[in-house]
């Protein structure tokens, strides 16, 4: 099987030449054959891809223990679940499943559009095939997941050979939420192709306006809705394997997810101004170009060793490759828009600081600087050592420290923006629509202040918190009593039948609840707390309201792994609340430990306590028990913004004019022809 | 007062004394463990996890235990923190430290930031009050006539009717 695979990823390289040769001669000679046939093979690739990933899974599932990669990251005794997830363990296996991902969108793009758009298909394929042609290449001569264990035998002929076991998965990725994270996140990563494409696409083929965006929003918010998943899921894996309490420490890794969603979601605020307005395209094609290049530099980040990381298992020196690509769709990005910039002319220009685009513009100017702020700490420890040849550490407190009030920032201008009219707002629809809620805003301030909230960013997340909620609520408010005046309905019905109306907008506003939700769990970082020690069976812990015994500890032999298992009862007030049973794992086939966080989870709080190992001089148990407040604010809140991204993506049903015959008069009665002159509304799907 | 009541006195006196000192060792303790804390949140682990010290718990890291001793046993002999942190840079390397000095080549790591945020705000508000100024002027087309544009718009709009 590993030949079978090794032999239709070659075939899946050649298919990807072909598209992008193909499409090239296409679009020379317009030749609607060779359109055709580019497109075919664009869309064989997929299906070759799959092939391979078949064959490869199947070497997981049938212990094939000369495929080197199986080696590495499975084991006789791993799993079925996992088998599937040490996929993309290793670097070989995860460009090979980033491949996968990104010919899906493709396929799925090339059957959407076939047979439309004649002018912008073949470039959109074309560069589509280019960026499959790359990560082909890497999966076929770089890091190629066949590679099978062998010696020089007799006359120089390689002699296959098979481990008796693999060296096992690492144990960080033996849990559940690894299986579907990556998944996630490299969704989001290559879905930003699609955007990338079409605007490079749009450019080269002189396709002036909103045209390529009308085609790309939903394959942007897919990708960005993906993009969004696969961060808090990172973050959630972080908080719930890595046992430090916390779910966000700055890591290049976490960073490299970070920058695309930052400009890609700039990308999705300011293609709004292109769309009503004709406006930004400039911006909105850097900012696409930006997206997508700042997928591949993530990448190159996280997989050339140039910074550190804790993600250390899927470093090699690839870096090379991506350094080249980057420079090579920089120089074509560049070229194309030095060619073509004349076609992205503004077609209207601000007419006001205060209205709807000017907000976007600041909207877009912070999330860019956050950028910055985050691209250039994840950078500069690599360009300090180069300058000065000394390293230094850009650690969680920078970023914190920068970003912290640029977050703040943004989420002030996530509560004015919608708000704010198209072209010009005035100073009484600004006290009308911002009074209430600014106000609300300050007197939440007054009251935590009062209850001790002593933290001033914290504090100040909470007055914009509340500020912003109620900025929503107002406009879902509004909008569903004139709803329920039209349609005499309740509450809930017309605020189902308001957000259906106009999805997107709508959506846009569960998506910004679902921040401010996240925001407040961020806020709650503040009041952490934590406590460690030594632990005998009966002896206590306290921390804030809970009270912690100790009751017994257990070791269990699992079919992978031994567990060493801790028993603790939980009290609050006195009276037994629940049982805890925080473990370690020890892996025998790869010698390593892992952890399994106990936590008990509220939307007050979450009381987390980690095994942390044996104390060395007394061999006792070490328990690191955190007390973090609001948590689970963050993942419900990321749980909304799907919500609400779904929502968006729902076609609106809107109120259409159409026109029906006019009743007609007894005086034209009997005449053949009939009046457009009535006009009814009904209910159509956009 | 008789030698009963003297010896009762005494007892309760060094009771007192001994409760005392209890407490304020306690309290010098609790003070102790929040300054090592304080402490351990400016400075990284060195296990190459890239978290800060008192964050850095994983499984098998061979060196944040040892440092989280010696900062305890620095905190304990009463070295300021200024002493406390030089000494694990000249054990450890500058990296040991969480951020960027704010001095020489590093200052340009804070600056960065604050610098793209006010240049990006200056030519954000110079572009919206130029705008503001001429917002009907009609906007210049260098390389491409007003027809050949329009006649591109109606391609795209033809081709992309969905």
């Amino acid at each position: 099987m590993d030949l079978f695979g090794s032999f239709a990823l070659l075939l899946a390289f050649v298919c990807a030449l072909y598209a992008v040769a193909g499409g090239i001669a296409a679009i020379l000679t317009r030749k609607a054959l060779l359109i055709k046939s580019a497109r075919h093979a664009g869309m064989a690739v997929c299906v070759l891809i799959f092939v391979a990933v078949g064959s490869l899974v199947y070497e997981f599932f049938t212990d094939n223990f000369s495929v080197a990669y199986v080696v590495a990251h499975s084991n006789r005794d791993l799993p079925a679940f996992y088998k599937i997830s040490a996929l993309w363990a290793g670097q070989e296996g995860s460009l090979l499943f980033w491949s996968t991902l990104l010919s899906v969108y493709v396929f799925s793009v090339l059957l959407t559009y076939r047979g439309k758009h004649p002018e912008l298909m073949p470039y959109v394929g074309v560069i589509l095939a280019g960026v499959q042609l790359f990560f082909l290449t890497l999966n076929n001569f770089v890091a190629n997941p066949f590679r099978v264990l062998g010696t020089a035998g007799p006359g120089g002929i390689l002699q296959v050979f098979t481990r008796a076991d693999g060296n096992g998965l690492t144990p960080l990725l033996q849990y559940p939420e690894m299986v579907i994270h990556p998944p996630n996140l490299y969704a989001g990563y290559t879905g930003f192709t699609i955007p990338f494409a079409f605007a490079l696409g749009a450019l080269l083929a002189r396709y002036p306006g909103e045209k390529w965006i009308h085609l790309t929003r939903k394959w942007t918010m897919v990708a960005w809705c993906f993009q969004t998943l696969g961060i808090l899921m990172g973050a959630h894996w972080a908080y719930a394997v890595l046992g430090w309490g916390g779910y966000w420490s700055w890591d290049p890794v976490e960073n490299a997810s970070l920058m695309p969603w930052l400009t890609g979601t700039a990308f999705l605020h300011s293609v709004m101004m292109q769309e009503k307005r004709g406006m930004m395209k400039v911006w909105n094609v850097w900012l696409v170009f930006c997206t997508f290049l700042l997928c591949i530099l993530g990448t190159l980040l996280t997989r050339s060793g140039l910074v550190s990381s804790v993600h250390a298992f899927a470093q090699s020196s690839i870096g090379s490759w991506f350094v080249g690509f980057l420079a090579l769709v920089v120089v074509v990005c560049l070229a194309a828009f030095l060619k073509n910039h004349d076609y992205l002319r503004s077609e209207n220009r601000l007419d006001s600081m205060i209205s709807r685009e000017s907000s976007f513009l600041f909207n877009n100017l912070i999330l860019l600087v956050a950028c910055i702020a985050v691209l250039s700490g994840t950078l500069f420890p690599v360009l300090s050592e180069w300058v000065e040849g000394s390293k230094i550490s850009v650690g969680p407190p920078f970023f914190n420290k920068v970003n912290v009030p640029v977050g703040l920032l943004l989420l002030f201008l996530t509560g004015v923006g919608p708000l704010l009219a198209w072209r010009r707002t005035s100073l009484d629809s600004l006290k009308r629509n911002f009074a209430w809620p600014a106000l609300a805003g300050l007197a939440a301030g007054a009251l935590g202040y009062g209850l001790g909230f002593r933290d001033f960013f914290s504090l100040v997340c909470l007055m914009l918190s509340v500020f912003v909620t109620l900025t929503i609520a107002e406009e879902f408010y509004r909008g569903a009593r004139v709803m329920r005046a039209r349609t005499n309905s309740n509450w809930p019905s017309a605020m189902i039948q308001l957000s259906l109306r106009n999805t997107r907008r709508y959506g846009g506003y569960v998506v910004h609840l679902g921040i401010v939700m996240v925001f407040i769990g961020l806020a709650g970082a503040a009041f952490n707390q934590d406590k460690q020690a030594e632990m005998s069976i009966g002896s206590t812990m306290d921390i804030g309201r809970y009270h912690l015994v100790l009751q017994t500890m257990d070791s269990q032999p699992e079919r992978n792994y031994t567990s060493e298992r801790m028993m603790f009862e939980v009290m609050r007030g006195g009276r037994p609340l629940l049982m805890l049973y925080p473990e370690r794992r020890f892996f025998p086939s790869n010698e390593q430990s892992g952890t399994m966080v106990a936590i008990y989870s509220t939307l007050r709080e979450d009381l987390y306590v980690v095994y942390a190992g044996r104390s060395p001089e007394t061999n006792l148990p070490v328990v690191h028990v955190f007390l973090n407040p609001l948590v689970k604010w963050i993942w419900l809140g990321g749980l909304v913004v799907v919500l609400g991204t779904f929502l968006a993506l729902t076609p609106s049903r809107q109120p259409a004019l159409v026109l029906q015959p006019a009743t007609q008069s007894a005086a034209t009665k009997g005449a053949a022809q009939t009046v457009p002159a009535a006009v009814s509304t009904y209910e159509r799907e956009s | 007062m008789n030698a009963k009541a003297k010896l009762t006195v005494a007892v309760c006196a060094l009771a007192l004394a001994a409760g005392g000192m209890l407490l304020a060792s306690r309290s010098m303790q609790a003070q102790q463990n929040d300054r090592a804390k304080q402490i351990g949140k400016r400075l990284m682990c060195m296990c190459g996890c890239n978290q800060i010290l008192t964050a850095c718990n994983h499984v098998g890291c061979q060196m944040s235990a040892a440092m989280l001793k010696e900062l305890n046993e620095r905190v304990a002999r009463g070295d300021s923190d200024d002493l406390i942190l030089q000494s694990f840079v000249q054990e450890y390397g500058t990296a040991v430290i969480a951020e960027p000095p704010t001095k020489g080549f590093s200052r340009i790591a804070w600056f960065l930031p604050s610098m793209a945020l006010g240049l990006g705000l200056g030519i954000v508000i110079l572009v919206i009050v130029r705008w503001a100024r001429h917002p009907a002027a009609k906007l210049a087309a260098p390389g491409v006539s007003a027809e050949r544009l329009e006649q591109a718009r109606a391609r795209a709009d033809h081709e992309t009717e969905e």
